[in-house]
């Protein structure tokens, strides 16, 4: 499975938590909030919006650039150390972007990444470098040859596999940067391994060493110990003050090998990323790894079979900057009169119409994880919604989503998302982007029912689960994560406790040096969905760093949970858990909607229930009294905009049965874990 | 003639909201060469569609409300417009503030359009405040004679003064009379000494006696007493006390309204409803309950929410709130229904000078704004009905606003209907029980036939009235 994966920061990433969106609850705190510069889920637009069509003027002749001249790469790096600042200040040394022009996060374009600090969108920008390669005798630099890099921007780390897999498979090396004052945390740890396991070329860059407390030392002994990475292959940079830099690509030059394509081979390029662009259509991301691509060739794709013309082609440099042609190795954009990001399978293989190849290995398809009901805020918009939808999946062909019906919050969408940070990420978009109020049920993770007739169904809905059903149920499977926790040694009991209540089962335990500790835990995902790295955080005074990447099903003893009012259920608020933890959830499930439903003209009977059993219940007394006094000398109208008020918040509420249930009693819902 | 001019626009309503009101612009120009021209001229074509609403509200006020705004001091729970004179004024009666003012609202009312001469005349007049009894008589005079002069005034019509404890003496009493002063409205509040001193009250015990006796002696026949339920600290022995109390004195009309705490007065920064020291919900709801048994007990009608009366004895001003009849409002804050369009005068002093200056000038006119859509008028006839004990009258209601209408609001209130907070009656105002209803409602025709009024019960109903006026604001304006 593909899917989630994230890891922490400190304290201070509390800025992240600054901005307003329409699911305050569960994400506070949420690792995934903060983390990770490098995420990359298929949302769209990038920087290329606005092309410039000045290519002859930029005198860039690709053919100049055999494969010996290239060099592709990405950076990762754990979250706030540094990843952004250092891509911004290469495209700068290169004159990519003009020092002071370009804002900060250059390659960062969505509102939501800015507001963040995050990256969510791939991106990809061509930069030329002049550098004398192993020292040859070339006094002027004028004479020294020039080299085109591809700083390939996409998630260096695990969060969704295949997108993981994705950029990495363009690239042949990565420069892992490193805090020199935070030292190796839990996302670092995961994206070493995943450059390792891909073959790449490991440039550690120690970064920010002009912080007091920097410690470069220190980390290099923990690359050593964690990574066996040469302390002395270690660049020590400060991309704040420019220290270092100097050598950063020298080294990805010198260090990283050229791509392995066959210029002489049919052509075959991977198809990396697409987005949806208002002008010119679909604009895919690819990566030629063998022959040659020109503007107006046939191309096929293998998935679809689909033929297309290019219409366009040319590099990112940084916007879109058309060349007319791509040569093996090169990394660029192809515009090919696609209608629908949906037709651009990400990971696809694109030949020459005429040819047969070999497809390249793609990636794994992606996986939805965590699943959610999307419901307008006021029901009469469903139509604002579906739009909405529609236009944001266009951008982000990764989400699933399928109508759904509730009795609670009427028509809305079932929709599945590659991780929590996505999820949030998609409310975000879909409130700052298209102006769409929802309310969001639960999210829930995809859970397996076997029956006893061997039948088996895959749960997205929990409320899709029959509550009394009349096959047996004979076994429940749920994903889960293996996840990476780093700690201070002195928070190890509290972060154990936490993890054993969250059914977590250790896997490894081991110093990273004499004051830090790294485990494994292999733990259930529903487990973490909601507020497992805010506990985690709060125990240990924000010092634990934490990432986690999916793994397989586990049998597990598994219940439907079902909330009633006044002994109809709201299916909405359906939810499925262990079966230990049924009688906890049901309480806090209850207990909430006492504290958020009003009283209202008649009494309401709150029940939490698994089957016919009622686990939990409380009552709402009924409303005593709701009058106004007298009409002081006939002034109406005050008393009229009260009543009218009371309307309104009337109709804001959901209605089940005879019971008005506030929106907030669904945001509410969201923090029990 | 102009109800059935109307009928079309108003059956079209519910069906079609959307309906291109221009198509209706002319037909209702026509109409209005006929109508009392208070509508404004200058309104927009939407404006005057929808200003044209039941024929009750374009009916010429015979009401009128005056504003006395002067007290002594502002009581703790007090939130209206009103002038505290301080404790320097004891001699109210050379008060130039009072003077002034009373020439100020003088002149309002004689700036006041009136666009016919054969307009019937006031029926009914109200002081409130305020203190209306700190106005010397002579100047309550002046404003008796100004609207004598300007509007007519009913030989028989009811002019009330709401008058408080400690403000007026026999003598003040018996000039009053003279004038024409025939129901006083005596704003007791409580018969507990610590309770009218902790809301801030000018008077004391003494004076609320004192107060019955003048009332009683000057052989003033129609009046009223106000009480406050759910003062701070107020127990259900004193609340009973003071209910007690008030039957003994035998007024013909009780008010029991129940505290408002509002924003910015002293028991909004106090006290938060519901919590001590104020009686908890549930305590505040057996005192209407209470107060609800002892008067109907005491043969009191309970004909309207906080009203309570004696056969015949209704406050006939405030029936006139109740069905969305037309007012006359002058003075500060005042409000005014004339035209079938309400408007509120300013609450300071300075900006109502400038507005009583401007309508001289004829550069400002008492109309108000606010464009009013039918459904607006809906809400208001529902929400002033449903405050009495008569209740909602179906059939002028499906007359002016559409069957469908009354159709919706059925459906919303069917299981109030059944919990019993909600009461049908038929034309002989006979009860007609929640299953009978449910039979109705398959039927748009029966609605009409068996149903004829109504009401929100008493008092399960009335202290829910909020909740069930909203219920049905949503179902007039989802």
């Amino acid at each position: 499975m593909g899917s989630l994966s994230r890891a922490s920061k400190t304290l201070k990433s509390v800025r992240h938590f600054s901005l307003t969106h329409p699911f305050p609850s569960i994400f506070k705190g949420n690792p995934l909030y903060t983390r990770l510069n490098d995420h990359h889920f298929g949302l769209s637009h990038g920087f290329c919006s606005h092309p410039r069509q000045n290519s002859k003027e930029n005198g860039i002749d690709l053919s100049n650039y055999p494969t010996e001249r290239i060099r592709n790469f990405s950076i990762i790096a754990h979250v706030d150390h540094g990843k952004s600042t250092l891509a911004d200040r290469l495209l700068e040394l290169t004159g990519t972007i003009k020092r002071g022009h370009g804002q900060p996060q250059y390659l960062d374009k969505l509102q939501v990444e800015r507001e963040r600090g995050i990256t969510v969108k791939a991106q990809t920008a061509t930069m030329f470098h002049k550098h004398n390669f192993r020292g040859t005798d070339i006094s002027d630099v004028q004479d020294q040859p020039s080299f085109l890099l591809n700083l390939i921007d996409t998630p260096g780390h695990v969060d969704f596999s295949y997108e993981v897999s994705r950029s990495l498979a363009a690239c042949q090396g990565a420069l892992l940067v490193v805090d020199a004052a935070q030292g190796v945390q839990a996302q670092t740890v995961a994206n070493f391994y995943l450059a390792f396991e891909s073959n790449l070329t490991i440039i550690p860059v120690i970064n920010k060493i002009d912080q007091p407390t920097a410690d470069p030392d220190l980390v290099k002994a923990q690359l050593k110990s964690m990574f066996d990475l040469d302390p002395s292959d270690a660049l020590l940079t400060s991309a704040k003050t420019g220290q270092g830099l100097d050598q950063v690509l020298p080294a990805v030059i010198e260090r990283i090998p050229p791509p392995p394509g066959k210029s002489g081979s049919p052509l075959r390029m991977l198809l990396l990323d697409s987005y949806y662009d208002e002008y010119k259509g679909v604009i895919c991301h690819v990566a030629v790894v063998d022959g040659m691509l020109r503007k107006g060739d046939k191309i096929s794709s293998a998935a679809t079979g689909q033929a297309y013309e290019v219409l366009d082609v040319g590099i990112m440099h940084p916007e879109l900057t058309p060349t007319g042609v791509l040569h093996s190795g090169q990394v660029g954009y192809v515009v090919s009169g696609m209608r629908s990001t949906k037709e651009a399978r990400v990971g696809d293989t694109l030949s020459h119409s005429r040819s047969v190849v070999e497809p390249l290995p793609g990636f794994k398809p992606a996986k939805h994880m965590v699943f959610s009901g999307v419901y307008p805020a006021d029901g009469s918009d469903f139509e604002a919604l579906n739009h909405a939808i529609e236009r944001l999946t266009c951008n982000d062909a990764s989400v699933s989503v399928a109508k759904e019906s509730s009795t609670a919050l009427g028509l809305g969408f079932r929709c599945g998302f590659l991780g929590l940070l996505h999820m949030d990420v998609f409310h975000q978009r879909l409130e700052q982007e298209y102006g769409a109020h929802v309310i969001s049920t639960v999210p829930t993770v995809p859970y397996i029912f076997e029956y006893s007739d061997e039948s088996k169904v895959l749960v997205q809905n929990p409320a899709a689960l029959p509550s009394n059903p009349t096959k047996r149920i004979s076994a429940c499977w749920e994903p889960t994560v293996m996840a990476t926790i780093i700690i201070p040694s002195e928070y190890v009991g509290p972060v154990i406790t936490l993890c054993s209540e969250r059914r977590g089962q250790q896997l490894e335990y081991s110093f990273i040096d004499s004051q830090r500790v790294f485990m494994k835990y292999r733990l259930p995902l529903r487990e973490i969905v909601v507020d497992f790295y805010n506990e985690l955080k709060s125990i240990t005074s924000g010092y634990a760093s934490f990432d986690y990447e999916d793994a397989e099903y586990q049998q597990s003893d598994l219940v439907k949970l079902d909330v009633l009012l006044n002994g109809q259920p709201v299916d909405a608020m359906a939810t499925i858990v262990h079966n230990l933890k049924a009688q906890r959830v049901g309480r806090e499930l209850v207990d909430k909607l006492k504290k958020f439903i009003d009283r209202q003209m008649f009494e309401i009977t709150i029940q939490a229930a698994i089957g016919s059993k009622i686990i939990a219940r409380e009552t709402i007394s009924a409303m005593r009294k709701n009058v106004l006094a007298k009409c002081y000398g006939g002034d109406i109208t005050r008393k009229k905009k009260l009543l009218e008020k009371q309307k309104e918040g009337k109709k804001r509420m959901k209605r089940v049965g005879s019971v008005d249930i506030p929106q907030e009693a669904f945001h509410e819902l969201l923090k029990v874990s | 003639m102009l109800k059935s001019t109307f009928t079309p626009v108003f059956s079209l309503f519910p069906a079609k909201p959307r309906t291109p009101k221009l198509f209706y612009y002319s037909n209702i120009t026509n109409t209005f060469k006929h109508n009392p021209p208070s509508v404004r001229r200058n309104a927009s074509s939407n404006t005057i569609l929808t200003t044209s609403t039941t024929p009750l509200s374009q009916l010429t006020p015979t009401s009128a409300y005056i504003h006395l705004p002067f007290c002594r001091k502002r009581c703790h729970y007090c939130d209206f417009p009103i002038v505290a004179l301080g404790s320097s004024s004891n001699q109210p009666d050379d008060d130039p503030r009072i003077l002034n003012y009373v020439q100020l609202l003088c002149r309002e009312i004689n700036a006041t359009k009136v666009e016919s001469k054969t307009n019937p005349p006031l029926q009914t007049v109200f002081f409130g405040g305020g203190t209306p009894s700190l106005v010397p008589p002579k100047l309550v005079s002046s404003v008796l004679e100004v609207l004598r002069l300007k509007f007519g005034l009913s030989s028989n019509a009811e002019i009330s003064m709401e008058m408080d404890p400690g403000t007026f003496d026999a003598k003040k009493m018996k000039e009053l009379i003279g004038l024409g002063v025939n129901r006083v409205s005596l704003g007791v509040q409580a018969f507990q000494e610590e309770l009218l001193k902790a809301c801030g009250r000018a008077h004391g015990l003494e004076e609320v006696y004192e107060a019955i006796e003048i009332v009683g002696s000057c052989g003033v026949e129609n009046w009223s007493m106000d009480l406050i339920s759910s003062l701070p600290n107020q127990t259900s022995e004193m609340w009973e006390e003071s209910l007690r109390l008030t039957v003994e004195a035998e007024p013909t009309h009780v008010s029991v309204y129940d505290l408002q705490v509002e924003q910015g007065t002293k028991f909004g920064i106090l006290y938060t409803p519901g919590e001590f020291p104020l009686p908890s919900e549930t305590q505040s709801a057996e005192f209407y309950r209470m107060a609800s048994n002892t008067l109907s007990d005491a043969s009191y009608n309970h004909y309207e929410i906080s009203s309570y009366c004696k056969s015949g004895f209704e406050c006939k001003h405030n029936l006139t709130y109740w069905r969305n009849k037309p007012f006359y409002g002058f003075g500060l804050g005042s409000a005014s229904y004339v035209g079938g369009l309400r408007f509120s005068r300013p609450r300071k002093i300075k900006e109502y000078t400038g507005y009583v200056q401007n309508l001289e000038n004829g550069v400002a006119d008492c109309c108000g704004n606010d464009s009013v859509e039918p459904k607006d008028v809906a809400m208001d006839v529902v929400m002033l009905s449903l405050r009495t004990s008569r209740g909602l009258d179906l059939k002028s209601f499906k007359e002016a606003y559409g069957g469908s209408l009354v159709f919706s609001l059925f459906k919303v209130y069917k299981p109030y209907v059944e919990s019993g907070h909600v009461v049908c009656l038929d034309e002989h105002r006979r009860v007609v029980p929640a299953d009978e209803l449910s039979t109705a409602l398959l039927d748009v025709d029966r609605i009409e036939k068996s149903l004829a009024y109504i009401r929100l019960s008493d008092p399960d109903g009335f202290l829910l009235s909020n909740e069930l006026i909203a219920l049905a604001f949503g179902a007039i304006a989802p």
